[in-house]
């Protein structure tokens, strides 16, 4: 086999255990610009990494190429950066887990369908954008991608994992202008499954998303009950999940620390990560080869599990339970596969008469500087709607909100049925939280 | 490597159809990390980009592509799979690549692969033995890490022109995660440079560095929540000009001026700005973290003055996107690695010295923010609304800089937040910072000197500014 040179190199130079992880990818992107191909970008690449176990110590190499000289260079650098580690953590090459659920999450019926066909659904997307409102000045953005990736993971203990998956996402981005003031919308849709996808239905997000802002002005700076869309809650769901990384619950610098089986949220919370629903973010296994499983995070407000890779499992005395990601380094870290939080019974509009007068937050902005996972405290760029009497009246011209993620999700007061798929691997609805502190006029 | 003879047969493979240019860009570079966590060596990295991207033109349209397959094959293959896209007679035929050269003005004295690891981790563990000296039980994690990168590039294209540079950067880092019975802060430093290891044993000493993003994090720990609404800031020198990145510096790059999604588009000779406000984007500083000898289109890099006195002189431009508003490229064509197609970017961009000092600014200011220090920002160039957030800030009350607050971002427009610089002071900085765009993810440097925004608004939990 084409790897075995390097197991053997390995074996020789005293590396105990190790692994082979190959991902492999072909990608086409095009976008468009004033009805002309503006870009148009057919890709494929490799990476390579390999991990091992060198004197009870990590070592690990990424890399884009290997070619007849790599295993030599391979095994050198596990050898070189496993040699300066310094902590005791334990370090695993995984011998398998004994069973691993079958997913399919690659559909050949994609790979059948022609680029002028997919091509011509884009045209089709940037024209009905266009058309759909006059206010609408330019088109930002629009385009087409489609990806075919294929993960294998080999190991000296013989375990071999392979998993293939593909899909397809078209986006948009439009310009509005009334008066003097200028807005932008974007929104997208992904999967693999070609006929399902309804350009019509996202020329009209696209539109409403970018219109909709239009003739917005700032509210009074005050504190607000408000509805959050399905957007922000994912934002803010994906932060506040973050927290049950065991690792940062080991080393004291979680919000989660010490709260398992304690509530972190409101009784409305729910939150599974369900690596094995029918999705294109499925995965059987993780990046360590552990197999994976479903498993609730927070459940009628309770924190239930852990986030751990087999490392942070065997510190804690537990089985790992599928979240490992091997970024590139020595160290592993831990990912989720598809976050969903469990939707409600009411419908958006019944979200915004419950909350009778307040905001209606749906972009928030600047996560990686106004967000700090840690102390749990934002403070974000956004923009929204005014709720008066129970209903949507004007846009809101920039604003921030501000809060704190424990008391965010402790103050849930209701969440709805409308809910969304994401791009990023998560699923929820839009929630009505009691009170959170906008700044404006 | 891909030598001449091969790299010219490609090139007229992808002009076969009738683009107007092609180019090949080679990318050979690794990357070493390593970290310190808790006192111990925790990890270790070494990663190796290498591939090629090809993009061809015509008029205003763009191919680009993307393989780690060096071989001929690979190459060909992908250079037929890209000129499909066109279907016209060939225009131009390469016969000969001449070498040119940029300024060598980037010099780095002993390579970071001279260095033994030995050596870094000493580097990094001063600043962690600092961080330790502290002896504050409220110190919960600390991180310290150093990473460099050495990229070699070379690039043909069709205007029969080959070059290659090789750049070493490296950057350290000290993270900390602080906690009392109140909650948690984080507190971070990460000067980096283009140059050799002495930068960070001269200048960026990790004793220095540590020990400030301790003082930094325990302050911020203490600190009351900043208040919130529209009031005077005055913002910080070095990273404060991470407002100028994202308010000004990024609707400047001609990816969005060109297609009409800047609110700079067509303003050229126009007051944009405050009179005060001189603005400048200069890749020819020796050594600094945004410093390029030569763009990816072969183009020199240039000092632009973008800004001058208020009034909008220039841009970042970058030949594709210059097509569209009938200017040549000024050597702002970067891009992260072979992976993404190139564009218009900043490199050293910054807000030039004023005349007044830094406490005339404080001691002209009644009651307002000081926004020293910034976690990072972003902008959407169609609008100009901004965003950014606060890592070290202060109350001013009466002319005095006050009691630290935490907590804050600060919002606006663009357009908008120009014209209220009403100070500007004479103590300009460079920051390092990374900078993510269509082009992927690139180093450049922030700066200016202190300045005052005579209204903006504050994002906090502290309720009314009193």
């Amino acid at each position: 086999m084409k790897y075995d040179k390097f197991f053997a190199l390995a074996k020789e130079a005293g590396i105990e255990e190790c692994e082979f992880t190959v991902a492999t990818s072909t990608s086409l992107e095009i976008t468009l610009f004033h009805g002309e191909i503006d870009s148009y970008s057919p890709n494929s690449s490799s990476t390579f990494m390999a991990r091992g176990i060198y004197k009870g110590k990590m070592g690990a190499i990424v890399s884009d190429v290997y070619n007849k000289d790599s295993a030599e260079l391979f095994v050198k650098a596990i050898i070189e950066n496993a040699s300066v580690i310094e902590n005791d953590d334990p370090v695993f090459i995984f011998k398998g887990s004994e069973k691993y659920h079958k997913i399919n999450t690659f559909n050949k019926e994609l790979e059948k369908i022609s680029v002028d066909q997919k091509l011509n659904k884009l045209y089709e997307l940037e024209r009905k954008i266009k058309e759909l409102d006059k206010r609408i000045i330019e088109i930002q953005m629009v385009g087409f991608e489609e990806a075919s990736s294929t993960l294998t993971i080999l190991n000296s203990h013989g375990l071999k994992l392979v998993q293939k998956n593909n899909h397809f996402v078209y986006y948009g981005g439009a310009v509005a202008k009334e008066g003097e003031q200028v807005k932008t919308g974007f929104d997208m849709a992904f999967g693999n499954d070609f006929s399902k996808f309804d350009v019509d239905e996202l020329a009209k997000s696209i539109v409403k998303e970018t219109v909709s802002k239009l003739g917005g002005y700032q509210c009074e700076s005050s504190t607000y009950r408000a509805v959050l869309s399905q957007d922000v809650v994912k934002t803010f769901m994906s932060a506040y999940v973050g927290s049950a990384d065991a690792e940062d619950v080991q080393k004291n610098s979680s919000l989660f620390v010490g709260k398992l089986g304690q509530k972190v949220a409101s009784k409305k919370i729910t939150i599974e990560d369900k690596p094995l629903a029918k999705t294109v973010f499925a995965k059987s296994f993780d990046d360590e080869g552990v197999a994976t499983r479903n498993l609730p995070i927070i459940k009628n407000g309770i924190l239930q599990n852990y986030l751990y890779n087999l490392t942070t499992a065997a510190k804690d005395g537990v089985q790992s339970n599928g979240h490992g990601s091997v970024g590139g380094g020595s160290k592993v870290s831990t990912t989720t596969w598809y976050l969903e939080m469990k939707a409600g019974k009411k419908t958006l509009d019944e979200l915004f008469a419950e909350v009778g007068n307040g905001v209606y937050i749906t972009e928030v902005q600047g996560m990686h500087a106004g967000l700090n996972p840690r102390s749990g405290n934002f403070s974000l760029q956004s923009t929204g709607f005014m709720i008066e009497n129970g209903k949507v009246t004007h846009g809101l011209d920039i604003i921030t909100v501000s809060g704190n993620l424990v008391d965010l999700f402790n103050s849930i007061t209701e969440v709805g049925s409308d809910s969304k798929e994401f791009a990023s691997g998560m699923k929820c609805p839009s929630a009505i939280v009691k009170k959170i502190v906008v700044s404006g006029k | 490597m891909i030598s001449k003879k091969l790299a010219i047969e490609v090139l007229n493979e992808m002009l076969s159809t009738g683009a107007d240019y092609a180019e090949i860009f080679y990318e050979d570079s690794h990357s070493a990390g390593l970290s310190i966590e808790n006192g111990k060596v925790s990890s270790s990295s070494y990663n190796i980009t290498s591939g090629a991207g090809l993009r061809l033109l015509k008029e205003n349209r763009c191919v680009y592509g993307y393989t780690s397959d060096l071989t001929k094959k690979g190459l060909i293959n992908l250079a037929k799979s890209l000129n499909k896209s066109f279907n016209g007679e060939r225009l131009l035929t390469v016969k000969k690549l001449e070498m040119i050269r940029g300024k060598n003005r980037n010099v780095i004295a002993k390579s970071y692969d001279d260095i033994p690891v030995k050596d870094k981790i000493n580097l990094v563990r001063e600043g962690i033995k600092e961080i330790e000296s502290f002896k504050d039980p409220r110190i919960v994690r600390y991180l310290g890490s150093f990473g460099n990168s050495i990229r070699n590039v070379t690039i043909f294209n069709s205007k029969e022109r080959w070059f290659s540079r090789k750049t070493e950067f490296a950057r350290l880092v000290y993270s900390i995660v602080l906690a009392d019975e109140n909650g948690m802060e984080t507190a971070f430093e990460g000067p980096g440079c283009q140059m050799d290891i002495s930068y960070f044993q001269d200048k960026a000493k990790p004793r220095e560095v540590a020990r400030k993003a301790v003082e930094v994090g325990l302050k911020m720990l203490a600190a009351k929540e900043c208040p919130s609404g529209k009031m005077p800031v005055v913002i910080g020198n070095g990273w404060g000009g991470v407002l100028f990145h994202e308010a000004c510096g990024h609707p400047l790059e001609a990816s969005a001026v060109s297609r009409g999604l800047s609110y700079a588009t067509g303003k050229e000779g126009q007051m944009i700005a405050s009179p005060v406000v001189t603005a400048i984007d200069d890749s020819t500083i020796p050594n600094a973290w945004g410093s390029i000898d030569i763009d990816d289109e072969g183009n020199p890099g240039t000092k632009r003055v973008l800004i001058k006195d208020g009034v909008l002189k220039d841009f970042m431009i970058d030949d594709f996107n210059g097509r569209r508003m009938g200017r040549q490229g000024n050597g702002s064509c970067r891009r992260q690695n072979y992976k993404y197609c190139p564009t218009s970017r900043m490199s050293n961009t910054y807000i030039d010295n004023g005349k007044s000092t830094r406490e005339e600014i404080i001691a002209a200011t009644k009651l307002g923010l000081y926004a020293v220090s910034f976690a990072g920002g972003s902008v959407n160039p169609a609008t100009g609304e901004f965003n950014f957030g606060v890592s070290e800030a202060y109350i001013i009350r009466d002319g005095k800089v006050c009691e630290p607050v935490k907590g804050a971002t600060l919002i606006g427009k663009g357009e908008e937040v120009l014209k209220k610089i009403d100070m500007v002071a004479n103590d300009l900085e460079l920051a390092q910072g990374m900078c993510g765009a269509a082009s992927g993810s690139i180093r450049t440097n922030v700066g200016q000197p202190t300045l005052r925004v005579s209204e903006m608004t504050v994002g906090g939990r502290g309720g009314e500014l009193k």
